[in-house]
């Protein structure tokens, strides 16, 4: 049985990326899942910090420097179902993560024993990031309403639409796409036209050159929501996601601001443990359905007969 | 390439069957998204890209949002012959006219046939004290049936009838009644003004107002 992959990022930091993951991982595990959570963060892991775990020589530095399978490196934590791989705290100076390493890393995740596992990325469009997040099989995008927030969200789309045509070989080298990108907003202001129609008539392509966004599109989450309009972006973004590239995204829904959130993190008691009845944990849920296969809800079916 | 123009069902992101309340929610949305300062656009389109997307959305919603319109633009396109460019919202509606074509109105002859009674003229134009009992010597001269006379001025026959009689228990509220003696007035061709203001007083005193 392979798992399956979600990724998790975010165009900005700060935004709720390790919040959102262990709030995710955690309703995965109430609704009877097996989920490991692996802490994916370069810059300073701190996932077990949410979950109220202790720090541990077991990470992925053990995996890219010292050659261990992942599988010795899953850590238990106090929910139950919900285990975790922690991230590179100890790994100071070290080289980059290989690529080949990197889709080893996929690979051996992909065959582990498990029904969902989630990566908690970092911030950016640093190529391992986008590696990872191009192989997932949902790829979560996590956004807030503020203007910095939002630029920075379309500035990640326009790197993975690169990473991903090259990646593809629709485009022979980023050089060229991003030639493409400057050129395609020069022109866009002299008519309305969609970068795909841009890509197309360029390159003369037929068919849906942009088909591996739509087969599974890209889930936008609003965090830290505030008011009716905070919740409405998410289609705005969508539509200008639509007229701008002419890809079609997901507005998976959005997580309302909750002041319990920063209080609990204060505690190192994740705020669904915490405060479990919450309308918190019920939009968590309602993600956490949306997002899972059909599948999956047949295996729900059978553990609540 | 210069101006590509999508067809209405693209611009506003629906599907071609959806739902009439659709197309309403989904103009809704665009507007929100496209006007004032949405940081949805900031940083992608400029003010005057925006203003462009806001003008093609509003035109799109002009055809979509109208039931027989949108059915002629399925028809237009589903021909295959005719491109989304080649349709606007004036050739549209300009079309409409031609295959809907636009409802005779049912309209009752105001003509009023009778035969001129100087006499009576005279006596008519003199009453500068009208109550029920003139108006329906007014009306019998004119050869109106209350019928005829309900149908030309859309109050029932029961209430001109009461009109006539200044029945108090079968007439409605005083502004409605007022309503109806300007009407009744000005049917059977009587100065109007001085119909209403003496019946009106007469009526408040029968009825106790005044």
């Amino acid at each position: 049985m392979a798992a399956e992959i979600w990724a998790i990022t975010s165009g900005k930091g700060g935004v709720g990326k390790t919040f959102f993951t262990s709030s995710l991982g955690i309703t995965l595990a109430k609704l009877n899942q097996k989920v490991l959570i692996i802490d994916f963060d370069k810059t300073g892991a701190n996932i077990h910090t949410h979950l109220g775990c202790k720090l541990s020589e077991t990470n992925l530095r053990q995996f890219f420097y010292e050659e261990k399978p992942l599988s010795e490196l899953i850590l238990n934590t106090n929910i139950p179902k919900l285990f975790h791989v922690q991230g590179f705290w100890d790994a100071w100076g070290s080289p980059e993560p290989t690529f080949e390493a990197t889709q080893r890393l996929i690979f051996e995740a992909r065959n582990l024993n498990f029904d969902f596992v989630l990566f908690d990325l970092g911030t950016g469009v640093d190529s391992t990031y986008l590696n990872i997040f191009h192989a997932a099989d949902e790829r979560i995008l996590l956004a807030q309403s503020e203007p910095t927030c939002i630029e920075k969200t379309y500035r990640f789309f326009e790197n993975y639409i690169c990473f991903s045509l090259t990646d593809s070989k629709i485009i022979q080298s980023v050089e060229e796409v991003q030639n493409d990108l400057r050129e395609f907003r020069r022109k866009q202001n002299k008519g309305n036209f969609s970068f795909r129609d841009f890509l197309k008539e360029k390159y003369n392509l037929n068919g849906n050159i942009f088909n591996q966004y739509h087969r599974t599109p890209i889930r936008l989450v609003i965090n830290s929501s505030r008011s009716r309009l905070d919740q409405d972006l998410g289609y705005s973004i969508k539509s200008v996601c639509i007229k701008y590239f002419d890809i079609e995204i997901d507005y998976l829904g959005y997580i309302d601001y909750d002041n319990a959130v920063w209080h609990s993190i204060k505690e190192k008691v994740q705020v669904l443990i915490a405060k479990p009845f919450t309308h918190l944990s019920g939009q968590f849920l309602t993600i956490a359905r949306q997002l899972s296969s059909h599948n999956f809800q047949s295996n729900l079916f059978k553990e609540v007969i | 390439m210069e101006t590509l123009q999508y067809n209405y069902y693209d611009i506003l992101e629906v599907s071609p069957f959806c739902a009439q309340h659709e197309v309403t929610t989904a103009y809704e949305r665009a507007k929100t998204t496209y006007s004032g300062d949405n940081p949805a656009i900031y940083t992608i389109f400029t003010d005057e890209e925006a203003r462009e997307m806001l003008n093609m959305i509003e035109e799109a919603f002009l055809v979509l949002g109208n039931k027989m319109l949108r059915a002629l633009y399925d028809e237009k396109l589903g021909t295959g012959k005719t491109k989304a460019h080649d349709v606007s919202f004036e050739t549209l509606q300009a079309q409409s006219k031609i295959v809907f074509k636009e409802s005779p109105k049912r309209s009752v002859s105001t003509q009023i046939e009778y035969e001129v009674d100087a006499q009576i003229e005279n006596q008519l134009n003199s009453i500068s004290d009208w109550s029920g009992e003139e108006l329906k010597k007014a009306r019998e001269y004119k050869k109106l049936s209350l019928e005829k006379l309900s149908a030309i001025t859309k109050v029932t026959p029961f209430y001109l009838n009461a009109l006539e009689e200044m029945n108090p228990e079968h007439l409605p509220a005083l502004v409605f009644v007022r309503g109806y003696v300007g009407q009744v007035a000005k049917v059977l061709g009587l100065k109007e003004k001085v119909v209403v203001e003496s019946y009106m007083s007469k009526y408040k005193v029968k009825i106790g107002k005044k």
